[in-house]
């Protein structure tokens, strides 16, 4: 018996690969231990338990950093857990990426929760538990765990924009997600399942009894490009994950969700689920649909054209600032799906295009949605360009953050965006995307337009004697602290942009 | 006579399409809700399907966590249909339209 039980034991530590995870497990902990600290405490201690949650995350971060240089190395995709997740240079890239998020986040979301009567706690945790959830669905490398890691994500959406259970704003634009969220997954597992059941079927060549793994997957879809169902499948897949980015025509729930989640939550919302989905796709165009470019390039230019010009036309009339958000946000996923079509038709340096890009999304969003927090009224989904006038008068350092961070979305030369673009347009046009790009530089120039209506409205506005009332609240030591970083990330990005060493 | 995975897929592809049309129609909350479910019914019924017919035990083991995760989703879905009636003593979409204003 204790043969066995040794045998058990060795085979078991030999296998044992939970250290992989590590920040994931922490994570996890972490928002669970968020419970446990908010039971405990009195009640005038609970403000602490968003300290906590900041403090260790952070602690998980630098964890994940020590992991990243020091484990072992990236170059190649390393399966583990048998072939359900596999880790690579761009999967430790996007941990600590997703990781930044969740502390922006945590940290925004203290400042907007100090002005709402709404619980706390609860908020921490799922946004911790959501940033665990990313992580390990752009690691997973079979079917069965993407479904799984992005239900743990969507589901713990629903309730964050949903959280605000005092506005009607915000439960409508819960069930919106929520609606068109459960529809994406219906029809991403339709075309997993026609995926599964073709690669599966003993009948044709290559076929696998592991379908539903990547690399399996891959090698059935080089053999078998013209089939039907593989092509729905195929269609259907990209399809759901198209809702999750946002992309034309699965863009109808961005607005108003954008809109009426808490702040905090839109921009966690639009930066950190946006990239999720890209980095999905990617791994998707270059791993298992790798053999299905011709047909996957001429759909998804079609959808990135009309990305990029409904997002931009439709933001250039709009007067809400999260609903502009919004409709812009829609807008860089179309630039962004330019990279992933350079990577689809073989240029496979874009993949560091599009991740350098996103990177710099995050900085300048995050820059804005800051500033948007800070200087929110108590009604959080009314937020109008005109309540920004004079608004660099009275808050001078919120002004310049606001305007750096809307520059670099824009793509005004000396900050991050701007390279972030050259490198996407670059890619493209080496992938001879000639006709796209046209649309996508006419975008960028439709986008200057409202992002500097915004940045005039702020500095330039004396034509109204009236001082508006002030809800703006002033930014502590910390805060600028905070700012600042994003701001000066934005501009180091722009002059040194190998500072982020993911090109080669 | 043996009934063919043809059959089944039909049934299957029947069924999504009728949750679609569903989900894209109708106008209370709930009834959109019953057709998502129906939706993920039609996938679980063609896994289930493919998974015999292919002799592998995956397709069997995926249905157990697409209903986990259903049971989720609809947990949290009513929580928030109830809370919004309450503010609004509606659960028709045409009549949710605070937002986009």
């Amino acid at each position: 018996m204790n043969e066995i039980l040794a045998e058990f034991l060795r085979g078991y530590t030999a296998t044992n690969q939970w250290l992989a995870i590590l920040p994931e497990i922490l994570l996890a902990l972490l928002a669970l231990s968020l419970l446990a600290v908010e039971m405990a405490s009195p009640k005038a201690a609970r403000a602490q338990v968003g300290r906590v949650a900041f403090y260790g995350q952070l602690f998980i971060l630098a964890v994940c950093l020590i992991g990243c240089f020091t484990g072992p190395a990236t170059t190649g995709a390393e399966p583990l857990f048998s072939g359900m997740i596999e880790q690579s240079g761009t999967t430790q890239f996007m941990r600590v990426f997703f990781l930044l998020c969740s502390l922006f986040v945590s940290y925004l979301g203290g400042i907007y929760l100090e002005r709402q009567p709404l619980a706390r706690t609860e908020f921490h945790h799922l946004v911790l538990l959501v940033a665990a959830g990313m992580m390990l669905l752009v690691q997973s490398a079979h079917f069965v765990m993407l479904f799984v890691a992005l239900e743990t994500v969507t589901v713990a959406f629903y309730v964050l924009v949903a959280y605000g259970r005092n506005s009607v704003g915000s439960l409508e634009a819960g069930l919106k997600y929520l609606i068109m969220g459960a529809l994406s997954s219906a029809i991403l597992l339709f075309g997993i399942v026609l995926l599964y059941g073709v690669a599966g079927n003993p009948a044709l060549a290559a076929s696998s009894s592991d379908s539903l793994q990547y690399s399996a997957l891959a090698e059935f879809i080089s053999l078998h490009d013209g089939n039907l169902l593989v092509r729905l499948g195929a269609l259907l897949v990209v399809a759901g994950i198209c809702f999750k980015i946002g992309a034309v025509p699965f863009q109808i729930w961005v607005p108003d969700v954008y809109q009426g989640a808490p702040t905090p939550v839109t921009s966690f919302l639009a930066v950190a689920s946006k990239a999720a989905g890209f980095v999905v796709l990617l791994q998707l165009v270059q791993g298992p649909f790798a053999g299905l470019g011709a047909l996957l390039v001429p759909v998804l230019s079609i959808v990135a054209a009309v990305t990029i010009l409904f997002g931009n036309c439709a933001a250039v009339v709009q007067g809400n600032l999260k609903r502009l958000m919004g409709l812009s946000g829609i807008a860089h996923a179309g630039y962004l799906l330019l990279g992933v079509i350079a990577v689809a038709s073989g240029v496979a340096w874009a993949e560091g295009a599009v991740l350098f890009y996103l990177f710099t999304y995050l900085l300048g969003s995050f820059a804005v949605f800051a500033v948007m927090t800070f200087a929110a009224g108590t009604d959080d989904t009314d937020q109008q360009i005109s309540h920004y006038q004079d608004f660099a008068k009275e808050q001078p350092f919120l002004g310049g953050v606001l305007a750096i961070g809307l520059g670099s979305l824009a793509g005004i030369p000396p900050l991050g965006g701007f390279i972030g673009k050259l490198f996407l347009f670059i890619a493209a046009f080496q992938a001879g995307l000639y006709g796209l790009l046209g649309v996508a530089i006419l975008g960028v120039v439709i986008s200057i337009y409202y992002y500097f209506g915004w940045i005039r409205e702020a500095f330039f506005s004396h034509y109204n004697e009236t001082v508006p009332t002030k809800t703006a609240i002033l930014p502590s030591m910390r805060d600028r602290l905070l700012l600042g970083f994003l701001a000066a990330a934005s501009l180091l990005l722009g002059l040194y942009p190998a500072a982020l060493s993911l090109l080669p | 006579m043996t009934v063919g995975i043809n059959a089944f897929l039909l049934v299957a592809g029947w069924l999504f399409a009728i949750g679609l049309l569903g989900v894209l129609l109708r106008k209370n909350t709930l009834v959109i809700y019953m057709s998502l479910e129906l939706m993920l019914n039609a996938v679980n019924l063609a896994l289930v399907a493919f998974s015999r017919y292919n002799n592998t035990m995956d397709g069997n083991l995926f249905v157990f966590f697409i209903i986990t995760v259903a049971a989720a989703e609809v947990a949290v879905g009513l929580a928030i249909i109830v809370a919004l009636y309450r503010r609004r003593q509606t659960v028709l979409v045409n009549e949710l339209n605070s937002l986009s204003r």
